[in-house]
C-alpha cells in the first residue's frame, strides 16, 4: 500500500502583519502605481517650466511687475502638522501590532483629526497659489499637484475613519489589526510624498 | 524536501497518509467544498460571482467581441482604399473608423485579453484557489467593460472618437476637436487603465503570495514570468497615459492649459506622456504572448525548455528597455540630437533580448520530435511574422529612415507585423492550445489548420504590400487617393487578403461553437503537458484544487513523484486558500478569499458615472466621489461572504468544522 505524507497547514494563522498578508502587498502596489504617477507629475512641472522664462510667471501691475511666488504661510503649517501626525499614527501602528485596541481607537481618533485639518489647511494653499488652474500652463499644474494630493489625503483620512468606526463597533480582530498596519504605510507614503511637493511646489521657484 | 522540511515554521505538521484513506477523506469533504465555492445563481449570482475563471472567460469574451468588431472596422477601411477616389466611406466616418479600430484593438482587445489569459490561468498554474483579489477583479472586469461601451456608444451615435487611437493634440485640443468625440475616447482610457492596473496588481499579489509550496521563484512557469514581467510594465506605464488623458480631457472641460502653447503649455509634452505609456504597452501586448509560446514548445516537443534562465532574464530586460524607446515614436519633433541618439541605440538595444528569445526556443525546436499541432503551427507562424517585424522595427530604430517614411504605410506594416505576429498569432495558438481546458472539448484539427492557413497567407497578403506603399509615400490615415499615384494595385492585393484573414477568423468562430456542441471530449490533460493547469479537471472545479499540490520541479506534472506530498488542513467551509512566502514559497497563512458580492458592481457603476457624467461637467466628479466612496463603504463593511454561506456563521463556528481533525497522523 502505497503512502504519501501530508503537510498540514490547518494550525497556520489566518493574517499576519507586513510580508505576510497579500492585502499588504496590493497596498504596496497601489503605492507604487501612485509614485509613479506623481513621478510623472512632477517630470510635467518641470517640463512645463522650460517655457517660461520666469516661473511664475510675472505680473504686470500699473508701475511694476510682479512675480507671484507661491506664499509660505498654508503649505508650511501643512506640512508642519502632516510630519507631526506621523506620531500619532506610528504609535497606532504599534499598538495594533501589539493588540492594543484602545490605544489603537485614540490613535485613529487623533490622526482622523489631523487629516481634516490638512484638508481644511489644503483648501486655503489653493488661494496661496496666485494663479487659478485656468489662468496659465503654471497654475494649472501647480493646481493638478495641489488637488492629487488633496485628493490621496481625503481617500487616506475616509480609509482610517472607516477602519476606526470598525474596530470602535465592532470586534479588534487580526483581519483589521492587519488593516491599520496597512493604513499607517499609505498614511506614512502620503507625508513623504508631500514633503517632496511641498519643496517643489513652494521652494524651487524661489531657488533657481 | 528534507532541507525544505526543515525551514517550515512550528506550525506546520507532516504525517502520513495511505491513497486508499486520503481518497476516502477527499470523497467525504467533496460535497462541503463544492458547496463551499459554489457559484451564486441567476443573474444576480452572475454579476456577483468572483470566480477566476468565471471573469476571465467573460473577460476574454468581452475581447473577443471587441476583436470582430475592430476587424469589421478594418474590413471598412480595406474596402474603402481598395481602389483610388473610393467613394464607400465618407472622410469623416473614415477617421472614426481608423481611430476606433486603432482605440479598440490597443484598449479593449489586446490588453484585457492578455490580462484575462493571466487571471485563469496564474492560480492554476502555481497551485492557488483563486486570485488574491477576487472582488477587485471582478470590479476591474465591469470598469473595462463600461469603457467598451462608452466608446462603441459614441461611435454608434456619431460621437466615435477622430483624432487617431494616440489623440495628438494640438488636433485632439479644445480648438480643433469641438464637441465630445475626444472626451469620450479620454475616459474610455480612464476605464480601460483602471482596469489594467488592477489587474496587474491581482496578477502580482497572486504570483507573489499564493504559490503552491515548492513552487519557489527559481521554479516558475515562464507563463508566469512574463505575466508578471508585464504586470510591473503596466504599474509604472499606465499612469503616464491616465495623466495625459486628465490633462487632455481637462485642457477640453475646464479650460487648464497643459498643452496650450499659448499659456505656456506644451503639445510635445503630450506625446512625451502618451508615448512613455505607448511604448511599453507594445510589450504589455507582446510579453505575455511570449508566456504562451514557451508552453505550447514545451508540449509539443516534449522537451525542457532550452535557457529558461535566458529566457527569464530576456523577458525582464525586455522589461526595463521597453521603457528607454519611447522617443523613437516622435523622431519628427524636434528633438535634441542626443536624445535621438540614445533612443536609437535603446530601439535596436531591444532587439537582443528578443533574439536571445528566438533562439533558446529555436534551440528547444532543433531536432526535435515535433507535434505539430495547430498551436505550434502558430507560433512557428510567430517566429515567420514577429522577425519581419522586428527587422522593420531595427530600420525604423534609425532616424533618417525613419523621418523618411514617418507615418507612411511602411509604419502601418511594421506595426502590424509586430503586434499580430507577435500577439495574435501566439493568442490564436493559445486559444486552440487551451480551449480544452475551458470548455473541457477539443477544437477540431482540421479547421485549425485551415484557420492557420487563411490566417498566416491573409495576413501577408494585407501587410506585405503595405511596406512597399509606404516606401512609394502613401501617408497613413488618409481615406482616399489619386489614381496617377498609382497605388490602386498593390492596396487591392492587401484589400484582398484582409478577406482571406477574416476568413480565417470565422473559420476560428464556427470551429469554436462547433466544438462547444459536439467538440470530442478533451479529458483533463490531453497534451500529456507539464504544468499544473493540466492536474486538474476540464473545464476545473470552482476551487481549483481540493489539495494544494506541492512542487519539485519546473515542470511538475512530468516531475512529480508517484508519492507526491499534498497539502492539507484549508477549510472546506470556507474560501481558503494558501499564502505562502514570496521567495521559497514556505507555507505562511490559511487566506480567507473573499466570495461572491455585489459591491464590486456597483463601485463600477458609480466609476462609470463619475467619468461618462465628467465629459459634460466637472460636478460629476464630486458626485461620483459621494457615490463610490459609499459603495465602497458598503464593500468594506460587508461580511467577507456573506451572500454565499447562509447557512454559515462567522468564525468561532467554522472554526470547529475545519476537517482536519479527521486526519490525525496515521502512520501505514
Amino acid at each position: 500500500m502505497s503512502t504519501r505524507t501530508i503537510i498540514d497547514v490547518s494550525e497556520l494563522p489566518h493574517h499576519e502583519f507586513d510580508t505576510y498578508d497579500p492585502v499588504w502587498w496590493g497596498n504596496n502596489f497601489l503605492l507604487a502605481i501612485e509614485t509613479s504617477m506623481f513621478a510623472i507629475l512632477i517630470a510635467t512641472y518641470f517640463y512645463l517650466r522650460q517655457n517660461f522664462t520666469l516661473w511664475p510667471p510675472p505680473v504686470a501691475q500699473l508701475t511694476d511687475t510682479l512675480r507671484p511666488l507661491p506664499e509660505l504661510g498654508y503649505g508650511t503649517a501643512n506640512t508642519i502638522l502632516l510630519v507631526l501626525s506621523c506620531i500619532p499614527m506610528v504609535l497606532t501602528d504599534r499598538a495594533a501590532r501589539r493588540g492594543d485596541r484602545h490605544f489603537s481607537q485614540i490613535g485613529l481618533v487623533i490622526a482622523i483629526a489631523c487629516g481634516v485639518a490638512a484638508l481644511v489647511l489644503r483648501s486655503f494653499e489653493y488661494a496661496a497659489v496666485y494663479f487659478r488652474w485656468d489662468s496659465n500652463a503654471y497654475g494649472s499644474v501647480v493646481w493638478f499637484l495641489l488637488g492629487m494630493h488633496m485628493l490621496h489625503l481625503l481617500v487616506l483620512t475616509t480609509e482610517c475613519v472607516l477602519v476606526a468606526i470598525w474596530i470602535f463597533t465592532r470586534e479588534f480582530d487580526m483581519k483589521h489589526r492587519v488593516d491599520i498596519v496597512t493604513v499607517a504605510l499609505y498614511w506614512y507614503w502620503v507625508v513623504g510624498i508631500w514633503l517632496l511637493i511641498y519643496a517643489i511646489v513652494y521652494f524651487t521657484p524661489r531657488f533657481g | 524536501m528534507s532541507d525544505e522540511r526543515a525551514k517550515q515554521p512550528p506550525e506546520i505538521s507532516t504525517s502520513t497518509i495511505s491513497d486508499e484513506e486520503l481518497a476516502e477523506v477527499m470523497e467525504r469533504e467533496k460535497g462541503e467544498l463544492e458547496r463551499t465555492w459554489a457559484r451564486p445563481r441567476g443573474l444576480h449570482g452572475w454579476l456577483i460571482d468572483t470566480d477566476h475563471k468565471a471573469i476571465a472567460l467573460r473577460y476574454i469574451v468581452t475581447a473577443f467581441v471587441f476583436f470582430v468588431l475592430g476587424g469589421i472596422e478594418a474590413a471598412l477601411m480595406r474596402i474603402q482604399l481598395a481602389r483610388p477616389e473610393n467613394h464607400f466611406l465618407s472622410p469623416d466616418k473614415y477617421n472614426q473608423i481608423f481611430t476606433v479600430h486603432g482605440t479598440t484593438m490597443m484598449f479593449l482587445f489586446a490588453v484585457p485579453i492578455m490580462t484575462a489569459f493571466g487571471i485563469y490561468f496564474l492560480p492554476l498554474m502555481i497551485g492557488a484557489r483563486d486570485v488574491a483579489f477576487p472582488r477587485l477583479n471582478l470590479y476591474g472586469y465591469y470598469v473595462y467593460l463600461i469603457g467598451g461601451i462608452l466608446l462603441y456608444a459614441g461611435f454608434l451615435l456619431n460621437t466615435g472618437p477622430d483624432a487617431g487611437w494616440f489623440a495628438y493634440v494640438p488636433l485632439s485640443g479644445p480648438a480643433y476637436s469641438p464637441g465630445k468625440r475626444v472626451d469620450i475616447w479620454a475616459q474610455m482610457i480612464t476605464f480601460t487603465e483602471i482596469s489594467a492596473l488592477v489587474g496587474a496588481v491581482i496578477v502580482i499579489g497572486t504570483t507573489f503570495k499564493m504559490r503552491a509550496p515548492g513552487m519557489t521563484l527559481n521554479r516558475l512557469p515562464l507563463f508566469v514570468w512574463a505575466q508578471l514581467v508585464t504586470a510591473f510594465m503596466v504599474i509604472f506605464a499606465m499612469p503616464a497615459v491616465m495623466l495625459a488623458s486628465s490633462f487632455l480631457a481637462s485642457d477640453r472641460l475646464i479650460d487648464t492649459h497643459f498643452f496650450n502653447p499659448a499659456e505656456g503649455g506644451d503639445a510635445i509634452l503630450y506625446q512625451h506622456l502618451f508615448w512613455f505609456f505607448g511604448h511599453p504597452e507594445v510589450y504589455i501586448i507582446f510579453i505575455p504572448a511570449l508566456g504562451f509560446i514557451s508552453p505550447i514548445i514545451i508540449t509539443f516537443t516534449r522537451r525542457k525548455i532550452f535557457g529558461h534562465l535566458a529566457l527569464v532574464l530576456s523577458l525582464i530586460s525586455t522589461g526595463f528597455i521597453g521603457f528607454g524607446l519611447w522617443v523613437h515614436h516622435m523622431f519628427a519633433t524636434p528633438i535634441p540630437q542626443m536624445g535621438q541618439s540614445f533612443f536609437t541605440g535603446a530601439s535596436m538595444m531591444i532587439a537582443i533580448p528578443s533574439g536571445v528569445q528566438i533562439f533558446c526556443w529555436i534551440a528547444t525546436l532543433w531536432g526535435g520530435k515535433l507535434n505539430f499541432k495547430t498551436p505550434l503551427l502558430f507560433v512557428l507562424g510567430f517566429f515567420a511574422i514577429f522577425i519581419l517585424g522586428g527587422l522593420t522595427g531595427v530600420m525604423l530604430a534609425s532616424v533618417p529612415l525613419d523621418l523618411q517614411i514617418h507615418d507612411t504605410f511602411f509604419v502601418v506594416a511594421h506595426l502590424h507585423y509586430v503586434l499580430i505576429g507577435g500577439s495574435v498569432f501566439p493568442l490564436f495558438g493559445a486559444f486552440y492550445y487551451w480551449f480544452p481546458k475551458w470548455t473541457g472539448r477539443m477544437l477540431s484539427e482540421w479547421a485549425g489548420r485551415l484557420n492557420f492557413w487563411l490566417m498566416f497567407i491573409g495576413f501577408n497578403l494585407v501587410f506585405f504590400p503595405m511596406h512597399q506603399l509606404g516606401l512609394h509615400g502613401m501617408p497613413r490615415r488618409v481615406y482616399t487617393y489619386l489614381p496617377e499615384t498609382g497605388w490602386g494595385m498593390l492596396n487591392l492585393i492587401a484589400s484582398i487578403g484582409a478577406f482571406i484573414l477574416a476568413a480565417g477568423v470565422l473559420v476560428f468562430i464556427v470551429n469554436a461553437v462547433w466544438a462547444l456542441r459536439v467538440g470530442a471530449v478533451a479529458g483533463d490533460d490531453p497534451w500529456a503537458a507539464e504544468s499544473l493547469e493540466w492536474a486538474v479537471s476540464s473545464p476545473p472545479p470552482h476551487y481549483n484544487f481540493h489539495n494544494i499540490p506541492v512542487v519539485h520541479g519546473r515542470y511538475p506534472l512530468w516531475q512529480a513523484p508517484e508519492d507526491a506530498p499534498v497539502v492539507r488542513g484549508l477549510s472546506t467551509t470556507k474560501r481558503e486558500t494558501l499564502v505562502t512566502s514570496v521567495l521559497d514559497a514556505q507555507p505562511e497563512l490559511r487566506f480567507e478569499i473573499p466570495g461572491p458580492s455585489i459591491w464590486p458592481l456597483m463601485v463600477a457603476l458609480a466609476t462609470g458615472v463619475t467619468f461618462i457624467v465628467g465629459i459634460f461637467t466637472p460636478w460629476a466628479f464630486l458626485v461620483g466621489a459621494i457615490l463610490a466612496g459609499g459603495a465602497l463603504t458598503a464593500w468594506f463593511f460587508g461580511d467577507p461572504n456573506y451572500e454565499n454561506r447562509p447557512g454559515h456563521d462567522t468564525e468561532e463556528k467554522s472554526e470547529t468544522v475545519v476537517p482536519p481533525g479527521e486526519l490525525q497522523p496515521k502512520e501505514v
